[in-house]
């Protein structure tokens, strides 16, 4: 396992496939961040249910742009341009869950708490990571992120709490992203996972970070008085 | 030291601004929430900003 702290100065002397895989990440990270403003600002900018939720859309974009910003800076310095997924289409996103739009308050409400807890986790994943300058930028991303989820919970619970439409509301809608959600972390056994993980770049197995948030988000739903989807249901990868 | 990608600074700098901007209009609105009039300036700034934005014409960006 590799164990040192990698600098930008330090970059050049790198294997090239450190190199690779650390370009790859932070295009992949990039591409999540812008991707998604580009589900939700379209129609939900608009629709938001009250004029507050609705700058609250505009800050969660304003955010989660700076997110691209700092992923960006730290992938340019390194001489690898992720610029094109600015304005890449949907469905040329990496990510399958960023691929189409958000079309439902309820929807945005659980992508914003489901998925954004996903953002969270792949950030997680960095900590401690061997390569400073992505370390660095991850504190303020991530205290960000953690406001996303939190709105995201909030606005889901109210509409659970309207009575029984918006709770069936809510219902189909965890139903809908928290397959999606489980399906973000990869392959299991994957050795690209396991290529990350020896070059200090991630710290979990695309398994094991699948099952700390099924364990998380569980007991979360079930608090909230819904019901749990199967997590072996729908999914692409296992 | 890598080579870092061209235009880095100025798009960098660009989404700053654009950022920047974001979180002026948002507070702006936030801090006037029993002014519906403010409220909905606010919400068209952030919409011309945030369209441009998810329109993705880079170039137009740097020039």
């Amino acid at each position: 396992m590799f164990t040192d702290k990698i600098e930008l100065k330090d970059f050049d002397k790198m294997d090239p496939e450190y190199k690779d895989l650390l370009g790859h990440v932070l295009t992949i990270q990039a591409d999540c961040e812008i991707g998604g403003p580009h589900l939700y600002v379209e129609k939900m900018l608009p629709a938001a249910p009250t004029k507050l939720d609705q700058l609250i859309v505009a800050r969660t974009a304003a955010e989660e742009i700076d997110h691209y910003r700092k992923v960006a800076r730290v992938a340019g310095d390194i001489g690898v341009d992720v610029s094109f997924v600015l304005s890449q289409p949907n469905e040329k996103r990496f990510v399958e869950t960023f691929r189409g739009s958000i079309t439902t308050w309820e929807d945005n409400s659980v992508f914003g708490f489901l998925i954004d807890r996903i953002g969270r986790y792949q950030l997680e994943e960095f900590y401690d990571c061997s390569y400073l300058p992505l370390q660095r930028i991850l504190p303020d991303i991530v205290t960000e992120e953690l406001g996303h989820i939190e709105y995201g919970y909030n606005k889901t619970l109210e509409l659970i709490q309207s009575g029984d439409a918006g709770k069936a509301k809510a219902q189909r809608a965890v139903d809908f992203w928290y397959v999606r959600a489980l399906d973000m972390f990869g392959r299991s056994g994957s050795i690209k996972s396991e290529r990350y993980r020896y070059w200090g770049l991630k710290r979990r197995s695309n398994e094991q970070a699948r099952q700390d948030y099924i364990n998380e988000v569980g007991p979360i739903l079930t608090q909230m008085g819904l019901t749990v989807p199967d997590p072996n249901k729908g999914r692409r990868y296992n | 030291m890598p080579q870092p990608v061209a235009n880095l600074e100025q798009i960098d700098e660009h989404l700053m601004e654009v950022v920047r901007a974001l979180h002026g209009a948002v507070k702006q609105g936030v801090s006037h929430k029993d002014e519906p009039q403010i409220m909905d300036k606010a919400i068209t700034d952030c919409k011309e900003i945030l369209d441009e934005i998810m329109a993705g014409k880079v170039k137009e960006w740097l020039n």
